[in-house]
């Protein structure tokens, strides 16, 4: 055994011994693991309006034990904080931005005013470096959404603004068929750290000069790529202006490729745990904010898919795989019979993954609440080999 | 005997075998690529009253480097640059020359450095074509070099250590080797024992932050020590001293017509009255002397990149205690414009005016006007990036993370 083998298994076993699974159904795990799920936004309530406030921030952010990040993060935190509101809620979102880029928030899935949408240029101006827009809609339809930044999408996104918004409905026929008592917000995303970290530092310093020319009151369309139409647009290029997107402007395409996949914005071993009890039901609502297709598998039960993009399902389905495509949500209820530790991961291997290594990503875990000491029991092997006798044991690399 | 022998290499050959193979079973973690190049292609003419006329196809300075980085076990990172260059032309460093070759560890605040690199014979930059363009103004000269190759002031073994704090003060300490070039031409250096030193203590705002600072870019002072030989022939060494101020300051700080000021002012103490004539490139680097550069540059970027770029330089060299009232002059003018993202067309126009001694060193000339057109390619690329620079936007203003 070399060196490097011997300080890989050496942190393995020690990580085991401080994570004993005596613990993870104790008190202290329950309220760690309680952190790893987004608490709902606390709204004021003015009038007959619910107003919430969100900021943006560029953070550190640890996606897995020894791994740490800059992103971007509504209220610091990822993914950003649940907005949960009944159906036909009046609904006042302040937000604020506090970092040298532009911002914008677009709400998926919900029936918002157009000039609500958030589509910068499209629907309203970016959200400027220490300025704040009022998003204000009614809440409709009920169900699982979430939003996001619909600026540079493709890197804000990655970057971590997202988080969910969930519209309840009193009259929720899902609870009327399936009554539960518990539900879990799991939010799905994926990051090429190399990418954010140069993209974000691109950005950064072509804002800096951009604000600098702001704030002189100076414009330029071409340097800022930005054109008042298309006609515009082909008459600087018929002039000799090169779009930005050209060969002789830009290298061939590097576009991300994730190497760290998140649920609540951890990754194994420390993505969330989701607890059930036996005999109960609960509902995990399930929310793609990334840009690759998760495949999430359940063992030991079938699970009942009730909600696609927030949307009932007339007649559910029985699985134990279910697809969860980008930007899409999909709700479902899983029912305590079949008591157990199970595993829950995404069946493309490579989103239960940390740089490469397996497991990690999104694979967590179902555990039975209620499960006895004794059935934790290991093998007598695992005694034989001075490893803790009971499970979970922390695996870093299979 | 030979029985011993004949188990002594069985024994090798088995023990070379098994480490070859656990070498090749333990995957290794695949570094960070830099490649940085630079090609600068000139035709230069020497123009007339400046005795002669000439015109040559120069391609000195052409560069290549390569650079390894990668994480180590603890906060610290370790690089491996090896670069070659093309030098000038009538130097006797043959075709290709190795400039660079060092490895480098650091972390948040240190920095140590091993190898040979570009000496601190100057503290900034000036926007020159070629950077040797300026050098009796600009660089502390090597007192164990012939003259001849300008790359011996500019390029020497240097073991260094760095601290950074506050992000911007940096102080540094190092010893170096200035390459030896002995008298008899054709014969090889022969001694590379540490023969000079110095430090460094410098306010410098990363580049990342150009647009963050008001005025001041730059402001350092320095000293360089030679252990060498006041007279030729005579083995005693003694130290002979030299002492640099430098500063960069913004004249317009504005992104897309750009103006700054670069200053250094170089003292050789010299060897105090001893050197009252200059015979050979030997006094001129034992001479007392001033030396100061000034130039003035503007930069014009339209879409966030260099569109052109146009530079004034002022260089004033004088030498105290000398006979003869002695003394050197140098204008130089250049433009610059982007033809294309690593590509740039270039015109340099040269003045100098040379008076007292060191006329004579220069075959008489007084005068030496001479014009370069160029093309140059430059280009800086990484590779499998892995981890961020000390000095990104992110690291420096959201915390840094290693």
């Amino acid at each position: 055994m070399n060196r490097k083998d011997f300080l890989k298994k050496g942190l393995g076993v020690s990580a085991a011994a401080a994570i004993a699974p005596r613990k993870l159904f104790g008190e202290e795990a329950r309220k760690r693991n309680a952190r790893l799920f987004s608490k709902p936004l606390k709204p004021t309530i003015n009038g007959k309006w619910k107003e919430f406030h969100l900021y943006i921030t560029i953070a550190e952010h640890e996606l897995v034990l020894g791994k740490k990040i800059h992103t971007l993060a509504f209220n610091g935190q990822i993914p950003g904080p649940e907005i949960r509101v009944n159906a036909g809620d009046k609904v006042r979102v302040f937000f604020e931005n506090r970092t040298e880029l532009n911002h914008t928030i677009h709400w998926h899935g919900l029936y918002v005013p157009w000039r609500m949408d958030g589509v910068p240029y499209l629907t309203q101006m970016p959200v400027k470096p220490g300025t704040t827009f009022v998003y204000e809609f009614e809440a409709k339809p009920f169900g699982t959404h979430f939003y996001h930044c619909h600026w540079s999408t493709m890197l804000h996104m990655q970057s971590g603004m997202f988080g969910a918004i969930i519209i309840d409905d009193p009259d929720d026929p899902i609870k009327k068929e399936f009554p539960y008592d518990r539900d879990y917000t799991l939010v799905y995303s994926q990051h090429d750290v190399n990418f954010m970290r140069e993209s974000l530092n691109d950005m950064l310093n072509r804002m800096k000069q951009r604000m600098y020319l702001m704030k002189k009151g100076e414009f330029d369309p071409e340097r800022f790529g930005i054109f008042d139409n298309y006609d515009q647009l082909k008459k600087y290029v018929d002039a000799g202006y090169q779009p930005p997107y050209l060969n002789n402007r830009r290298s061939p395409a590097g576009l991300p490729v994730a190497n760290y996949f998140l649920v609540n914005g951890k990754a194994y071993p420390n993505s969330p745990v989701i607890y059930i009890k036996e005999g109960e039901r609960i509902r995990l609502r399930m929310i793609n904010a990334g840009m690759k297709e998760h495949y999430l598998h359940l063992h030991g039960h079938d699970f009942w898919e009730v909600a696609d993009d927030g949307r009932p399902i007339k007649y559910p389905r029985q699985m134990n795989t279910v697809r969860l495509s980008p930007g899409k949500t999909s709700d479902i209820i899983i029912e305590g019979n079949n008591r157990g530790l199970w595993a829950f991961h995404d069946h493309d291997s490579r989103g239960s993954t940390n740089n490469g290594l397996y497991p990690g990503g999104t694979f967590t875990f179902l555990a039975y609440e209620d499960l006895p000491d004794h059935e934790r029991e290991t093998e007598m092997m695992m005694g034989n080999m001075k490893m803790k006798k009971t499970l979970p044991i922390i695996d870093l690399d299979e | 005997m030979m029985k011993k022998i004949l188990y002594t290499t069985i024994l090798s050959l088995f023990v070379w075998l098994v480490s070859a193979g656990v070498r090749q079973s333990y995957a290794q973690v695949m570094p960070e690529f830099e490649l940085a190049a630079r090609g600068v292609m000139s035709v230069n003419g020497q123009l007339a009253n400046s005795h002669t006329s000439s015109a040559t196809n120069d391609f000195s300075d052409s560069s290549v480097l390569l650079g390894l980085r990668e994480k180590l076990y603890n906060d610290f990172r370790g690089r491996l640059v090896v670069g070659f260059q093309f030098p000038d032309a009538r130097s006797n460093l043959g075709q290709i020359f190795f400039h660079q070759v060092f490895v480098q560890l650091d972390d948040h605040t240190n920095n140590f450095l091993l190898g040979r690199t570009r000496l601190y014979s100057r503290l900034i930059d000036f926007p020159t074509l070629r950077d040797d363009d300026a050098l009796d103004f600009t660089d502390v000269l090597n007192p164990f070099s012939n003259g001849i190759n300008t790359q011996d002031s500019q390029y020497g073994n240097i073991i260094q250590y760095a601290h950074v704090f506050d992000q911007r003060f940096w102080i540094r300490a190092y010893g170096t080797h200035y390459t030896q070039n002995p008298t008899i031409l054709g014969m090889q250096e022969t001694n590379f024992s540490t023969n000079g030193g110095g430090g460094v203590f410098e306010y410098l705002v990363p580049g990342s932050q150009i647009w963050n600072r008001p005025v001041l870019q730059q402001l350092g002072v320095g000293t360089n020590i030679f252990s060498t030989r006041r007279y030729p022939g005579i083995d005693k060494k003694e130290v002979l001293t030299s002492l640099q101020a430098s500063t960069i300051i913004n004249l317009k700080r504005d992104p897309v017509n750009f103006i700054d000021l670069r200053h250094q002012t170089l003292w050789n103490l010299g060897f105090s009255d001893d050197v009252n004539q200059l015979h050979n490139f030997f006094d001129v680097t034992r001479a007392r002397s001033v030396a100061t550069y000034t130039t003035f540059r503007f930069l014009h970027s339209k879409l966030e990149v260099p569109t052109y770029q146009l530079a004034l330089g002022f260089g004033y060299k004088t030498f105290t205690g000398l006979k003869q009232k002695t003394n050197e002059f140098q204008v130089i003018a250049n433009g610059f414009y982007r033809i294309g993202e690593n590509f740039d067309v270039g015109l340099q126009y040269e003045f100098k005016h040379l008076n007292g001694d060191l006329q004579q060193l220069n075959s008489g000339r007084s005068t030496i006007n001479s014009l370069k057109l160029a093309v140059i390619f430059s280009t800086d690329f990484l590779f499998n990036k892995q981890f961020d620079n000390r000095n990104s936007l992110l690291n420096l203003e959201h915390g840094y993370i290693n």
